[in-house]
């Protein structure tokens, strides 16, 4: 030891062995002024003695910490590194499905989840109390979820702007946020069982959701962070999670055609009292649906607020013995066949004709028929006829090229294929019955793509629901409007011919338009209609047929050139059950508006033409706002005051609304502004819903929670075609 | 060998290497309390320098209470005893009063404006010059029970039984550290000594296993593992800290401990972060300076002439290197966590002001004694 040579000289470090032991009268002889010797001498013997102690206790310690940071250096490294790391999932944002002018159906929004350590939370009782009350729960719930043998519990999922923010403010230990993404269907019930819903953890599990979840899902990484004790990440953060982001999928769905299709069939369904009804739409040249309604209608925002009947995507999962719809099939197959000519006549037996030990009934008795008059009468025993004279086996082989029997093509989960056993299995009867649409079902779906080849010359067109899809291989450019999309080698595949096709949209357009004819209810006046009634008995569990009717009505307009297809249908109506009644006035109800929406009604005196067009095309001009509504610079501001109600009825999300069945969905009703609205420190999904009910698609900029600065200035009139509105987002609890 | 016992010694240079080690301590505590308080004055205070700045305005105050202590005549030091003793008891009786500031359930501490004062780093040093007295210049009755054991017995009692009331048990048995420490060199019965070690041990055996708060925490050290989460996270913290640390460290100012994984990364446990940062090697300098401070410390008490001088600089020396060995302790999982700062390195003015004065007191020991 280095010190040891300043140690004092030997000789007064031995304290004589006398001296060790003063006794009381030595010590009293002492005088005061005279130091004591012995005692100094001892005492300088412990002083060591302590010093080597101390010594021996220092050196211990030291090889204390030689044994800590050398021989269990690593292992207790190792296990303070596990601690100073933690694995982290980073989500993308799940793409976003957009209708084809760019509207929002369904998108994923920034949202906050609050989550708890309960060993961190200090004092339990003011944790609960304070979270209860933000979160405006029962306290009981919030205790029992603050396990304390739990180190990390959700408190709740997906909590909106506000809540998050007074969570973040109360700062409370043990409680944190975290940053989730929220799945908003701002259109609320629109097109609500197309698109399904996410489950909590984003993931598709109903309709296109569902369908399309490998191009709509985020990607996730996992990587390892470094943390600290309170959980922050150190370091730069890890990846750039726009990056993961999903793929948006833009539809063939036009949200206001959807809505027009959903507003007519719902009245319907209604006043026919019926179990369900579904509405299809489809732009004819070039296949895409524009409308996919179903009413009763969900809303995918609050999936666990309906039932699963409501919920299910019925127009592509349920399939139903069609009826009379499916004549025109068997009549072109026929003819295409050439088994029969329009003017061929076949006998209708007075209205009943014995069939071994069947008997197949008309509505009205009929003699002689021409082919031509059997479909303008939708005579059973007509098409039974024509269905012997054709076989079985042609009959069937142009249901399956029709696309009966098998899923469509359409990006959809659970889609039914409908039942249509192969012509070997068929009985004689069965025959008969096809030919008037028993004893095979279809899906509506199925039913729009065999008319489209009917509208479109017999040509092999597919419906066609998603503009671009970027994760399959049928990308296509978009192309919205009139023309086809691109002339493919196989679009050359024909299943009939043109003149076949002129014959049946002949005989369709007499079902309509003629005197006596079961499909007058969908004449429009100055358009040419053609189209076919359907009403199918229904059999029920056991297979026989009982009261239940499925009424139904298929459209084309105009019929010499179809550009519209629609199709309506009424599963079990209370009321009345005959196709041409019930469904015939939806669908002229929606063609009458689809045709006015885009501009197609021909000048009429009809008043009632008159006013939709006049209605329909302001609709237009506010649901391509920017483009439109250029062309006519001055119109917008006269017009925008006038059709607010139509406009606003198919606006986003508002907090408040209840989810509804009932008929109309006019209740949204924020008064068009001539100024830009002050949205600062609102929420940000508040803030967009004041935008839109303005008809104004604001673009976002940051991220956060809440408006904090927003160009034009708020009061300031709407910049030219309210366009480039800005809102500038924060998160300002920080 | 100049030997006056009326006190005008000739008067010799100061232990200017008990200076320079000391500075050198004070340095690298500045050092390690920026290091390790940055993350949480940024956070508590929303300036990463509070801490830093805080403890270098205490090492300037604590080096002029170091010169002024260092040439102050002794005997005006050895006046003041008595006048300190009462201070030091209104302090401890005020601490418990309600204008004492409660931490955690205990009463330690005292507001003086901005600042905070730890009566019990005071108590210490007057404590120790009682009993330096005492043993000094009574030497003829200490050997007798009544007039050489009771009255030092009845003021360490005295303090901490304050103490207790805090309660502060650790500063109790500091205290009794002290006192066993300064009879053993002053020259009481060893068997008097034993006794009152075994009674002494009993009364603490029971306060312990009386309060279960206490004996959870205390006995945690024995394996902190086991209670982790608990009452042994600081303890397992700190040992992650100096596991991390290694052989040569993870470098200055790399700390992950520090980042409010270890409690009082910046006072009690601020060899824990040293550890982390400069490893072992950074340790064993630690060891080696304060060895050499020990040793340079204790030369000092043995070369004094006059028994006084020699209990008092061996009384001062022995309350920072009881500290000293109780911080490394507890930091090394060898001894219950109680709070005991390390000397000149820890953050916290009381304790540096207190052991500032310490070394003040020593080196104007220094000037006496032997060559």
């Amino acid at each position: 030891m280095v010190f040891l040579k300043r140690r004092p000289p030997r000789e007064t470090k031995r304290p004589s062995r006398e001296a060790k032991r003063p006794s009381r009268a030595q010590t009293a002889n002492r005088t005061k002024a005279e130091a004591p010797r012995a005692p100094v001498e001892s005492s300088v013997r412990r002083l060591w003695l302590v010093g080597i102690l101390f010594s021996i206790l220092f050196v211990a310690l030291w090889y204390r910490a030689f044994e800590l940071q050398v021989i269990m250096g690593e292992d207790l490294a190792a296990k303070a590194t596990r601690q100073h790391t933690a694995k982290e999932t980073l989500v993308g944002v799940r793409g976003s499905i957009l209708d084809r002018n760019g509207n929002y159906l369904a998108r994923s929004v920034d949202s906050s989840s609050i989550w708890a350590n309960p060993q961190l939370v200090q004092d339990k009782a003011t944790t609960v109390a304070v979270l209860s009350k933000i979160l405006e729960v029962e306290p009981g719930r919030v205790e029992k979820l603050l396990d304390p043998r739990k180190r990390f519990v959700w408190i709740v999922r997906k909590v909106n702007d506000t809540v998050a923010k007074q969570v973040k403010e109360a700062s409370l230990p043990g409680i944190g946020l975290s940053p989730e993404f929220e799945r908003i269907y701002p259109y609320k019930t629109l097109a609500g069982q197309l698109l399904g819903f996410v489950n909590v953890d984003d993931k598709g599990i109903e309709g296109l959701e569902k369908a399309l979840e490998e191009t709509l899902s985020a990607s996730r990484i996992r990587q390892i962070i470094q943390r600290d004790a309170v959980g922050r990440r150190l370091g730069s953060t890890g990846g750039d999670i726009s990056d993961l982001r999903g793929d948006d999928i833009r539809l063939t769905i036009d949200s206001q055609v959807q809505f027009i299709a959903e507003e007519a069939l719902a009245e319907g369904v209604e006043k026919y009292g019926a179990k369900w009804g579904g509405c299809l739409v489809v732009d004819v040249p070039t296949g895409d649906i524009l409308a996919w309604a179903q009413y009763p209608f969900f809303d995918p925002n609050k999936p666990g607020d309906f039932t699963e009947a409501v919920r299910k995507n019925r127009l592509a999962t349920d399939a139903l013995e069609q009826g009379s719809t499916i004549k025109s099939f068997l009549i072109a197959s026929a003819l295409e066949e050439k088994v029969v000519t329009p003017t061929t006549e076949i006998f209708c037996e007075n209205g009943k004709w014995k069939f071994g030990s069947y008997t197949i009934h008309d509505t009205h008795s009929y003699g002689a028929l021409l082919v031509s008059k059997i479909l303008h009468v939708s005579s059973n025993i007509g098409v039974a006829k024509i269905g012997f004279k054709l076989g079985a086996e042609r009959y069937y082989n142009y249901l399956r090229r029709l696309g009966f029997g098998q899923v469509t093509d359409l990006p959809l989960a659970g889609q039914s294929r409908g039942i249509l056993r192969p012509a070997s299995k068929w009985h004689e009867i069965d025959t008969a019955t096809a030919s008037f649409g028993q004893s095979f079902s279809a899906t509506l779906a199925q039913m729009a793509q065999a008319y489209l080849y009917l509208a479109n010359d017999g040509v092999d067109k597919k419906l066609r629901l998603v503009i671009n899809d970027p994760a399959s291989q049928n990308q296509e450019d978009g192309s919205t409007d009139g023309k086809p999309v691109a002339e493919k080698g196989k679009d050359a595949e024909r299943i009939f011919s043109p003149e076949t096709m002129r014959q049946v949209r002949a005989m369709l357009r007499e079902v309509v338009e003629e005197e006596g004819g079961t499909g007058k209810a969908a004449r429009i006046p100055g358009i040419i209609v053609g189209g076919k009634t359907g009403t199918a008995q229904k059999a029920d569990r056991s297979g026989k047929y009982g009261s239940g009717r499925v009424g139904s009505f298929v459209g084309m307009l105009p019929i010499n050139q179809p550009r519209y297809l629609v199709c309506v249908l009424m599963d079990e109506p209370t009321k009345n059950q005959y196709g041409g009644i019930i469904a015939a006035p939806v669908f002229r109800d929606v063609a009458l508006r689809t045709m006015a929406y885009h501009g197609l009604l021909p000048d009429s005196d009809d008043p009632l033409v008159k006013a939709v067009a006049e209605k329909e095309q302001q609709r237009r001009k506010k649901a391509f706002g920017k483009n439109e509504a250029a062309k006519t610079p001055g119109a917008e501001n006269a017009t925008a005051q006038a059709e607010t109600d139509l406009q606003t009825a198919a606006g986003p999300v508002s907090v408040e609304q209840k989810p509804q069945r009932r008929v109309m969905r006019r209740v949204v009703s924020s008064k068009p502004s001539a100024t830009v609205p002050d949205v600062i420190g609102l929420g940000v999904s508040k803030a967009a819903e004041v935008f839109s009910a303005q008809g104004v698609v604001p673009e976002f900029q940051g991220k956060g929670g809440f408006v904090v600065r927003q160009t034009p200035t708020p009061g300031s009139p709407w910049p030219e075609n309210k366009q480039g509105c800005v809102l500038w987002l924060e998160d300002t609890s920080i | 060998m100049a030997e006056s016992p009326t006190g005008n010694q000739r008067l010799g240079q100061p232990d200017w290497w008990l200076l320079a080690i000391t500075l050198l301590l004070v340095a690298t505590g500045l050092l390690m309390v920026f290091s390790a308080s940055g993350i949480v004055a940024d956070r508590s205070q929303a300036d990463a320098y509070y801490y830093f700045k805080r403890q270098v305005l205490f090492a300037c105050v604590g080096g002029i209470a170091l010169a002024v202590v260092l040439y102050t005549p002794r005997a005006v030091i050895y006046k003041m005893l008595y006048p300190a003793l009462i201070i030091v008891f209104c302090l401890l009786i005020i601490t418990i009063s309600p204008l004492g500031i409660s931490v955690n359930g205990a009463k330690r501490w005292l507001g003086v404006g901005a600042f905070r004062l730890q009566a019990m780093e005071f108590a210490k040093i007057s404590l120790v010059l009682y009993l330096a007295y005492f043993m000094g210049t009574k030497q003829e009755v200490v050997k007798t029970f009544d007039k050489g054991v009771i009255p030092p017995f009845l003021m360490t009692a005295m303090m901490c039984f304050l103490l207790l009331l805090q309660p502060d048990f650790g500063g109790a048995v500091i205290l009794s550290l002290l006192l066993f420490f300064m009879c053993l060199v002053g020259g009481t019965r060893l068997i008097y000594l034993f006794i009152s070690a075994l009674l002494a041990g009993g009364a603490g055996y029971l306060l312990i296993t009386k309060a279960a708060y206490r004996s959870r925490r205390l006995l945690a050290f024995r394996d902190p593992f086991a209670v982790a989460d608990d009452a042994g996270y600081q303890l397992v913290q700190g040992l992650y800290a100096l596991g991390s640390g290694g052989i040569s460290g993870v470098g200055l100012g790399a700390s992950k401990q520090k980042l409010f994984y270890l409690p009082e990364a910046h006072t009690d446990f601020i060899v824990a972060v040293l550890g982390e940062e400069t490893g072992f090697i950074g340790l064993s300098l630690l060891f080696a300076g304060i060895l050499f401070f020990f040793w340079r410390g204790l030369l000092i008490a043995i070369r004094q002439e006059r028994l006084q001088d020699r209990f008092t600089a061996f009384g001062i020396l022995l309350v920072v290197a009881l500290s000293m060995l109780l911080n490394f302790a507890v930091v090394m999982s060898w001894a219950p966590p109680k709070g005991v700062p390390m000397p000149f390195l820890s953050y916290g003015g009381s304790s540096l002001l207190t052991s500032m004065i310490c070394v003040g007191l020593l080196l104007n020991l220094s000037r006496t004694g032997k060559a």
